[in-house]
């Protein structure tokens, strides 16, 4: 057996069962981690609290977890999106200790957190810039999966809730945009609230609904903010809990640098490599050259190092911009305006400047065909996409054209930062 | 507007405003050519070295290596016309104009300036010493990176100067001195986008042509010597090289310009499809910000030659699909070049859609001016089905996917089945080279469009062509159907 920290070659490894993570004899227990006079005392209140609710057993199995050796880095994305969605939760709990979900309180609310709380500002400005940095980092996560083909059989499911844990998020960002009641907040409730009505049959319909009447008023308010603070944060919980439910079943894929073969015999070297396989690999249903890395290493202490220091800089990152940049927040709203110009946030951007390329009689088709057929794709990639090949160079039925989209999206936005400061 | 114009007492130009014009245009654009190849081959270098660094790949690196030796002589070449067109044509024939405009411009062409010092120190460099660099590989791709910035940089600064010319931020002389807004003109990104991508296209199409004819070459022999039955002794070329030697010397020199060939083919052909779509977004902005200069493009005597830019972009693709056709087909790859077939057959039937006419006359307003705006089967001179909205958006969209399926299918073929080099035929090299004809006058066309559809002015709504000077005020707009059609 070979050093755990640097894993094992699998052909010809020594001891059946393992594939480099740590052999079961040199795992302690999580608690034994801690140095005694720290444990000392609560060792006997430890042991009571394991003997009823079996935490220790839970812990042993979350943290001595196999995930590929290769590429850990690139890894972290996953987990620091779901530290951000944590962080989001947290501060947004902290903001409804001050918001008022009303017309006539909200921004007068915003305003007392802004002039009489210590920290609301600062609390402010985390959870604006906590949604920035999720943004990126859902995308770069989900940019990762695409490009090491992640999303292949039998991880379809993992991908498919990644794209609508996306969604979500976006949903809920143009939800909490709207809640501060200032000029920008009602402007982008009085754009946004009006999208549905481009939908055929159902749309005045839809738009009616949300708005609570025909125009933009207290019950748009009080409904947006049940759908930010209710409606859509359990959707995304629900999700999380599924799409980690299906990482932990089926493994981390990592990508195609953990499944290279190296010897004259793939075949038996790959064979060889299912055998040994530490849980949760093999995977089931996988092609069997993908089903179990050729290196491990244990999610503990290996990848939640990793884990940790990336998440650990963006927070630090979030919470450095949210008191220096803050949260801005406009005048209050004021439907008899004629000057002010509502502007989108940025990642909303590529999508509104996509409208202005369309004729006003086809902004319908642009919202909804469009980006209906874009978010389809997206969501179907996995069917899509039967090539079992995994390597990027490999794969460019899908790379070429996603390149082509991503690029048509980054250019979007590009030319929307233009046109704000053209304004 | 005469009037306004007459009272700042003009001093004449040499020559006529149509000879000058003329001059300008034939020497800048000269300049172009030669430029745009300079900063789109540097990008194809730095690839190709890159990768020829990590697979290494002898045909990569040779490749590199002739590009970078290319150089030394169109760097020479292209900076003698830019010096040439500064010093003698701009300054003595538009020299009032030239001298007015730098007075608020003066920051955009001195950064444009000390680009050119960074990019002789590099270019220079990397010419004289690639080979004695080869030992230290990282640092010469580090410089040819650094090149590329410089590069980029410098096409950045003079798309400040075209799209201030073309899109002031300000109107009015005196407003104009604010950088800021000159860097952050609404047309200046799409410019400069565009430019960015139809530079990398040109170079690709350069590296196609020029190893299409270069196979041609190559090939040519091989079929004179297979000509000659039993022919034993050595043949002339390549000295004393027995004939087998020089067979396969052949073969290899001419898998090497098939590999180059479909290396720059994929480069001219796949970056012209990204063209379509931010071509669109720039003509969007030239649309919302220089409204007359819009008109001029899409009625005036100026669609004519946008028609032409829209036939041009059709050709690429058909000689691009062309040539996958053929050369899968010679590497016996039949599903795939039937696919490939099918697509042409669509892309020809788009192209003869979209290259009909809207109207049967010089410009528009001709037409309206005629009271014969009106479909032709109404007696009219209109042809609907030839109208940009929405029938030429279609066929562009339809040519985008169609050519995206297409370059995709192709590498898909090449990746699932390994292609031996060296097995094209030389049909399909003439459309290697038919369709760098084609991308080498649309970069020409591109530039005669956008130049001449802000006349009568050089600087829109500021300087004009005849009187180079600033208008003391805003200049009124000057009527659509009143703006003289021609240049």
């Amino acid at each position: 057996m070979s050093d755990r920290r640097l894993g094992t070659e699998v052909p010809g490894a020594e001891a059946p069962g393992s594939n480099g993570a740590t052999p079961p004899e040199e795992r302690g227990d999580f608690i034994g981690l801690f140095p005694e006079p720290v444990l000392g005392p609560f060792r006997r209140s430890w042991a009571w609290f394991d003997d009823r609710t079996g935490i220790s057993g839970l812990l042993y199995k979350g943290l001595y977890e196999a995930v590929p050796r290769q590429g850990g880095w690139a890894y972290t994305l996953g987990s620091a999106t779901l530290v951000v969605i944590i962080v989001q939760f947290f501060t947004g709990i902290f903001l409804l200790l001050d918001y008022v979900p009303s017309v006539t309180q909200a921004y007068s609310s915003l305003l007392y957190l802004r002039t009489n709380d210590l920290f609301g500002d600062w609390m402010r400005g985390i959870h604006l810039w906590g949604a920035y940095i999720l943004m990126l980092l859902i995308g770069a996560h989900a940019l990762r999966t695409f490009i090491s083909a992640s999303y292949k059989k039998p991880r379809e499911l993992n991908w498919i809730s990644g794209v609508m844990l996306f969604f979500l998020v976006l949903a809920m960002a143009i939800t909490g945009a709207m809640l501060p009641w200032d000029q920008a907040s009602y402007w982008t409730a009085v754009v946004v609230t009006n999208i549905p009505h481009y939908l055929p049959v159902i749309g005045n319909g839809l738009r009616t609904l949300w708005r609570g009447g025909d125009f933009v008023g207290p019950v748009t308010l009080t409904r947006t903010f049940a759908l930010h603070i209710w409606v859509l944060p359990a959707l995304l919980l629900g999700l999380i809990g599924g799409h980690l439910y299906l990482l932990r079943r089926h493994g981390e894929f990592g990508s195609w640098v953990n499944y290279r073969t190296t010897t004259a015999d793939p075949g038996r070297e790959v064979a060889e490599r299912v055998r040994h396989a530490e849980p949760p690999y093999p995977t089931r249903g996988a092609d069997p050259q993908y089903s179990a890395p050729s290196q491990t290493v244990d999610f503990f202490p290996d990848q939640l190092f990793k884990d940790t220091l990336v998440s650990l800089v963006l927070v630090v990152f979030i919470f450095v911009m949210g008191l220096i940049s803050g949260a801005p927040l406009d005048g209050p709203a004021n439907a008899a305006t004629l000057t002010y110009v509502p502007t989108p946030e940025w990642f909303y951007l590529p999508l509104d400047q996509l409208l202005v390329f369309f004729p006003t009689a086809l902004v319908g088709f642009g919202v909804f065909v469009v980006v209906g057929i874009g978010a389809t794709l997206m969501l179907a990639l996995p069917f899509i996409d039967r090539n079992p090949e995994r390597h990027p160079i490999r794969r460019p039925d899908v790379l070429i054209p996603a390149f082509f989209l991503i690029g048509t999206v980054i250019y979007l936005a590009m030319l929307g930062v233009n046109r704000l400061y053209n304004l | 507007m005469q009037h306004l114009i007459l009272t700042l007492s003009p001093t004449s130009v040499p020559g006529t405003v149509l000879t000058n014009t003329v001059m300008v245009g034939c020497v800048a654009l000269l300049h172009v050519l030669f430029a745009t190849f300079l900063i789109g081959s540097c990008t194809l270098v730095a690839l190709s070295e890159g990768i020829s660094m990590v697979t290494h790949d002898e045909r990569h690196e040779r490749l590199a290596r002739s590009l970078v030796h290319a150089w030394g002589y169109i760097f020479s070449t292209g900076a003698a016309i830019a010096i040439f067109f500064v010093i003698f044509v701009l300054v003595g024939v538009w020299g009032r104009f030239f001298v007015t405009f730098q007075q608020f411009t003066f920051w955009v062409w001195f950064f444009e300036a000390l680009t050119f010092v960074g990019e002789i120190a590099l270019l220079y460099t990397l010419y004289a010493n690639w080979e004695r660099m080869r030992a230290y590989r990282l640092a010469r791709l580090g410089m040819v990176l650094l090149l590329n910035i410089d590069q980029w940089f410098q096409m950045f600064f003079i798309d400040v100067i075209a799209s201030q010319m073309l899109s002031p931020t300000v109107q009015g002389a005196t407003d104009n001195t604010s950088y800021l807004l000159q860097f952050l003109n609404p047309t200046n990104l799409p410019l400069t986008v565009h430019r960015t991508i139809g530079n990398i296209a040109w170079a690709g199409a350069i590296v196609t042509a020029v190893a299409a004819y270069q196979y041609l070459r190559v090939t040519r022999r091989q079929e004179a010597t297979a000509l000659v039955p039993g022919r034993r002794a050595p043949v002339r070329a390549l000295g004393a090289m027995p004939e087998g030697e020089l067979v396969r010397e052949r073969n290899r020199e001419a898998a090497y310009w098939d590999w180059a060939g479909q290396w720059g083919m994929l480069f001219a052909f796949g970056f012209t499809i990204v063209q379509i779509w931010v071509g669109y977004s720039y003509a969007k902005e030239i649309q919302l910000h220089s409204l007359d200069s819009w008109y001029q493009m899409m009625y005036g005597w100026i669609s004519n030659i946008f028609l032409a830019q829209f036939a041009g972009v059709g050709l690429i693709f058909i000689f691009g699909v062309a040539y996958f056709w053929r050369r899968l087909k010679a590497a016996g790859q039949r599903l795939a070049a039937r696919r490939q077939q099918i697509a042409l057959v669509l892309l020809i039937l788009l192209w003869l859609f979209g290259i009909q006419p809207a109207w049967l006359a010089g410009s528009y307003p001709d037409i309206v001016a005629a009271h014969l705006a009106k479909p032709f089967w109404d007696g009219g001179l209109e042809d609907p089905l030839g109208f940009f909205f929405p029938w030429k958006v279609m066929v562009l969209i339809a040519d985008m996917l169609i050519a995206l399926y297409a370059i995709t299918s192709f590498v898909r073929a090449r990746v699932r089945t390994p292609m031996t080099m060296g097995q094209a035929s030389r049909g399909s090299q003439r459309l290697l080279i038919g369709m760098a004809v084609v991308v080498g006058l649309m970069m020409l066309i591109m530039g005669i469009i956008r130049e001449s559809s802000r006349s009568p002015y050089l600087v829109n709504q500021n300087i004009t062509i005849s009187h180079q000077v600033i208008l003391q005020q805003p200049a009124p707009n000057i009527p659509l159907s009143q703006r003289p059609i021609g240049p």
